[in-house]
């Protein structure tokens, strides 16, 4: 069997290392691995026809195209290098193959040290590729981290005027998570007394009957932590705002399009479905955080005058959501929280890019400031107007079929508490519209005199996004026939 | 028993022999660098040739001169001496920082005063340290550590024109001498309690009650003797001057090389004799029955603790400082505390993760003190900030002293990721026995402190890839030579070591083996 998760990470490797020598050409390689790269995301898809299957409840479940090679092994420790794929990862894997191609469009034109930041660009996704394949621990740990630095360097050295206390308080929260959440993987390996590292064989071990309630609960616990600050969940949430104000916008599109995915991918694979009897005894406090961030995240979000710090804030509402459809524990709940995931993952993208060329275009990004910005820039008035109909979950648009399962999980499982995310959303799209009318029509005022419209490339990297809002929110069954070929929780 | 044969001590002879010849040449009027450092290198190549070999993995097929039956079986309970194979492992570990060292010295002046005095006290030292490694009695193991106390004192201050290399020497020798008196005071208590020093005796014990206070006081000594050798925190403030002090080249030997004797000194004391202790059964004599003292406890809290404090001393105080060397140093107090979390377990796997660290250790920090004595070769200060534009000017040199600092800090893909995953993974491990939680909480405030640590070397990347190069420091050197104003050894020297970082940071498994079954039989024989 040719080992095609090994050759999707070695054509991104190769790519990068490629990259960042090129110098000026860096960004026809950044294309050409990321188109290479999309090809072999769609055999895989192609090639993925169904789960293999699982015997039971409670029996291990099979990936596709798994891979698995002695790495280190000691009487005590055994690590494998050992990938394989399910529904899950495979939806994501292919929402960072688009995000990719669709940054490398969008940053077509930037010229500060372009070999290192389209090098950055593809390291980044280098590394969340291999969080959703990776089924070891280290492995798992090495890729999660491998995501930290390179947006280290893009808040810092691309960024805003204050980027420096951005990349570093973005470091600490999240380098401080990663080592809460490295503990806990060790600690449920050794405390379940797993046969080795491999997700496999602790899965076996964390459900074997002999493992403790308590110990699950903690451990869960531990992991939500270490999995909640990338979501962001509240209170853990203030890294999130400085990094993406600060940010460039390449850099917002992935922190906020892949990287805080890694925490709802890593909280379903390393948290949920190794520890079901944790969440299952913890339930109602990671309720309790996911309305919280619900409901802070759009209030923050209400309250801003900044249209990328608004955004940034809709983007905890969002993962408020998708934590809420993991916590129901349903196989709905689990096919709501990775179709909203991706839905996120398009819709920020596209808004983080919008406000970025606002900005560029306009010189500001102040909601109060700007005005009937239609006449001046008809294209980009529309992506606005796209991204935001998205994110208030427009039917026919992607957010919708994610967002109405969410809340449909929610319903089964907790009755009348999804009045809580209903009216959010209600108040949330309110909200969308008052600043569409506000910034996009209108007379016009203060429009500076070279406010301009969206370049070709700007343009090129938007259009992929929009095609994906339309295409998969007229027919979301494209994802979702993978995403339920997936080994979901054995569950009603 | 074999008969005792002189080759079961060749590396040994290797080391003594060269260090006569070195000695002998500088009499008869040859002080060239390049003659006596040639005969060091090669010395300590065969020395390490034949420990290799005698570890099983066999490079040339003639240098295994040590019977397998020797290996491992103990000493007996008069002997001085025993060979184990983490004994050996160390001494591989001793041999590898003396010949980085040996090496990156090449590169210094050709007619440099004292070229043979320094090679000749780098062989004694290492000589020294090579018979830590195979102590079986505790008067043995101090003497040793003795003979490479002396040695290293001289080396230090070896120039003898730098002013703040003699007080670096005087200040060590006065603290290695109170460090000594300390220790051989504890072993005194010892043989007070137990009429031997030899490590088999003390860790079958006798119950005693008196006599268990007498050995916990006696223990208690040892521990802060020792302390002073590893530098732990409280014990610590000699190391950082001594190493600033020194010759850097002597620092990268101190710091990769004899600091981590002190760790097998420890590995001797506190795991053999008290992992055997805490086995045996309750002694009797007619009708009277005397459970014995569990020592384990006590000294476990203490050296978790003091990991804790060293660790987390040593980085905060790494932090603040503005200097590249005190930085080092620093760094390497903290390093110290990593290795004690091993020690303080004292489990296989946790001993097999310290050693790892130690291994590790040797490439990163005496690799990183070899290119700091490079780079101020080249003219540049001892600042931090002086290092700016490094990375730019001089591609090659600023890739190497990265990854060794990425190692340091504990990034994934390098040795120093693996020794402390492996080291952190044995902790946990560790707690799973009931009543053993304490060692959950070290590995957690491990992980904590090595999450510090990224700052300071993040730090120095920073200055040497985002600020601009100082036009007044001409880092050039002729065009296009990535080893100009380094000189062939210390470029040898460096290459070898980052060559070890990355290559077995990937692929760890060949030494990360043979450290592991050496762990395993040395906690199951206690020698």
């Amino acid at each position: 069997m040719v080992p095609i998760l090994s050759i999707l990470l070695l054509t991104l490797l190769g790519g990068t290392v490629l990259t960042f020598a090129s110098g000026k050409q860096a960004r026809w390689v950044a294309l050409g691995t990321s188109i290479v790269f999309l090809f072999e995301t769609f055999y895989l898809l192609d090639a993925y026809t169904a789960w293999p299957g699982r015997a039971g409840l409670y029996a291990v479940p099979q990936y596709s195209f798994s891979e698995s090679y002695a790495w280190i092994s000691l009487p005590w420790l055994h690590i494998n290098y050992t990938v394989g794929v399910d529904g899950i990862s495979l939806i994501l894997i292919l929402l960072t193959a688009f995000l990719q191609i669709a940054t490398v469009v969008y940053c077509w034109t930037e010229t500060n040290r372009p070999a290192a930041w389209f090098g950055l660009v593809l390291l980044t996704c280098l590394g969340s590729i291999g969080v959703f394949i990776a089924l070891d621990i280290l492995l798992f740990f090495l890729f999660w981290e491998a995501t930290l630095i390179p947006m280290f360097f893009m808040i810092g050295y691309w960024g805003g005027p204050k980027r420096r206390y951005a990349a570093l308080k973005f470091f600490v929260y999240t380098h401080v998570a990663s080592i809460v959440m490295l503990v806990a993987l060790l600690a449920v390996a050794f405390y379940a007394h797993a046969a080795s590292f491999d997700f496999a064989d602790i899965f076996v071990a964390t459900h074997s009957p002999g493992f403790p309630i308590v110990t699950q609960a903690l451990l869960f616990l531990a992991l939500f932590f270490g999995f909640g600050v990338k979501f962001p969940i509240v209170p853990f949430h203030t890294w999130l705002p400085d990094a993406h104000v600060e940010a460039p916008t390449g850099g917002s599109v992935l922190l906020a399009g892949l990287l805080l995915k890694l925490g709802g991918y890593g909280l379903i694979r390393w948290a949920v479905e190794v520890l079901p009897q944790g969440l299952a005894h913890t339930s109602w406090i990671v309720y309790a955080v996911a309305f919280a961030s619900i409901v802070w995240g759009s209030v923050l979000s209400l309250s801003q005058r900044d249209l990328k710090r608004m955004v940034a804030y809709s983007s905890i509402n969002h993962m408020g959501i998708v934590l809420l459809a993991i916590a129901v524990y349903s196989s709905l709940g689990l096919l709501a929280a990775v179709l909203l995931m991706f839905a996120h993952g398009v819709v920020s993208g596209l808004l983080f890019m919008a406000s970025g060329s606002v900005h560029h275009s306009f010189g500001t990004r102040d909601i109060a400031s700007l005005h009937g910005i239609t006449p001046k820039a008809p294209v980009l008035a529309t992506m606005i107007m796209v991204g935001s109909l998205a994110s208030l979950g427009l039917p026919a648009l992607i957010s919708f079929p994610a967002e109405f399962a969410a809340l449909l999980a929610t319903w089964d499982r907790l009755g009348y508490w999804v009045v809580v995310p209903l009216l959010i959303l209600v108040v949330t799209a309110g909200f969308y519209l008052w600043m569409m009318q506000r910034v996009l029509f209108g007379p016009p005022q203060n429009v500076p005199e070279k406010a301009h419209d969206l370049d070709v490339y700007e343009t090129a990297g938007m259009a992929i996004l929009v095609a994906l809002i339309i295409l998969y929110g007229v027919l979301p069954g494209f994802l979702v026939n993978v995403i339920v070929n997936s080994p979901v929780y054995g569950f009603p | 028993m074999d008969a005792v044969s002189w080759t079961w001590f060749l590396p040994e002879a290797f080391l003594l022999g060269a260090a006569l010849v070195v000695f002998l040449l500088d009499a008869v009027g040859v002080r060239k660098i390049e003659a006596v450092g040639a005969v060091s290198v090669g010395a300590v190549l065969l020395a390490l040739l034949a420990v290799i070999s005698d570890l099983g993995f066999d490079p040339l097929g003639f240098l295994s001169t040590l019977p397998a039956s020797v290996i491992d079986s103990g000493g007996g309970s008069t002997s001085l001496y025993a060979f184990s194979s983490l004994g050996l492992v160390f001494q591989g570990i001793f041999l590898l920082s003396a010949l980085l060292v040996a090496l990156a010295s090449l590169s210094r002046p050709s007619d440099e005063a004292g070229a043979s005095v320094f090679y000749g006290l780098l062989l004694m030292a290492t000589l020294g340290m090579m018979l830590v490694a195979i102590a079986a009695d505790l008067i043995f193991l101090l003497i040793a550590i003795e003979v490479t106390g002396i040695a290293t004192y001289l080396m230090v201050g070896y120039t003898r024109k730098d002013a703040r290399g003699l007080e670096a020497a005087m200040k060590f020798y006065i603290i290695g001498a109170l460090s000594t008196a300390l220790s051989f005071f504890g072993a005194s208590l010892l043989f007070g309690a137990y009429g031997s020093t030899n490590f088999l005796v003390l860790s079958q014990g006798l119950g005693g009650v008196t006599e268990s206070t007498l050995a916990l006081v006696g223990y208690a000594f040892l521990i802060v003797g020792l302390a002073f050798k590893v530098t732990l925190v409280p014990f610590h403030a000699w190391a950082v001057d001594v190493y600033d002090g020194a010759p850097t080249d002597v620092s990268a030997f101190l710091a990769g090389g004899t600091k981590k004797m002190g760790v097998f000194a420890f590995f001797l004391v506190f795991i053999g004799p008290l992992s055997i202790l805490t086995a045996r059964a309750v002694s009797c004599s007619g009708s009277v029955c005397v459970a014995p003292y569990d020592f384990r406890p006590s000294v476990q809290l203490t050296l978790g603790v003091l990991a804790i404090l060293t660790m987390t001393v040593g980085n905060l105080l790494a932090l603040l400082q503005k200097e590249m060397k005190r930085m080092l140093a620093y760094s390497s107090v903290s390093q110290a505390g990593y290795m004690m979390i091993g020690i303080a377990i004292g489990t296989a796997p946790a001993l097999a993760g310290a050693t790892l660290q130690v291994f590790a250790h040797v490439f990163m920090k005496a690799g990183a003190f070899l290119v700091v004595a490079g780079v101020s070769a080249l003219g540049v200060g001892p600042l931090i900030a002086q290092y700016r534009g490094l990375g730019q000017k001089r591609p090659y040199l600023g890739v190497a002293f990265a990854l060794l600092l990425l190692s340091l800090a504990g990034i994934p893909l390098t040795l120093g990721f693996v020794s402390k995953f492996v080291l952190f993974s044995a902790a946990v491990q560790a707690s799973t026995v009931p009543g053993q939680s304490f060692f959950f909480w070290l590995a957690v405030a491990g992980l904590l402190n090595s999450a510090v640590s990224v700052f300071y070397y993040a730090r120095v990347l920073k200055v040497m890839y985002m600020e601009p190069p100082d036009p007044a420091v001409p880092l050039d050197g002729p065009a296009g030579d990535p080893t100009a104003g380094l000189g062939f050894g210390r470029t040898a020297a460096i290459i070898l070591a980052v060559v070890a970082i990355v290559g077995l940071g990937i692929y760890p498994q060949p030494v990360l083996s043979a450290i592991q079954s050496a762990a395993t039989h040395f906690v199951a024989t206690g020698a």
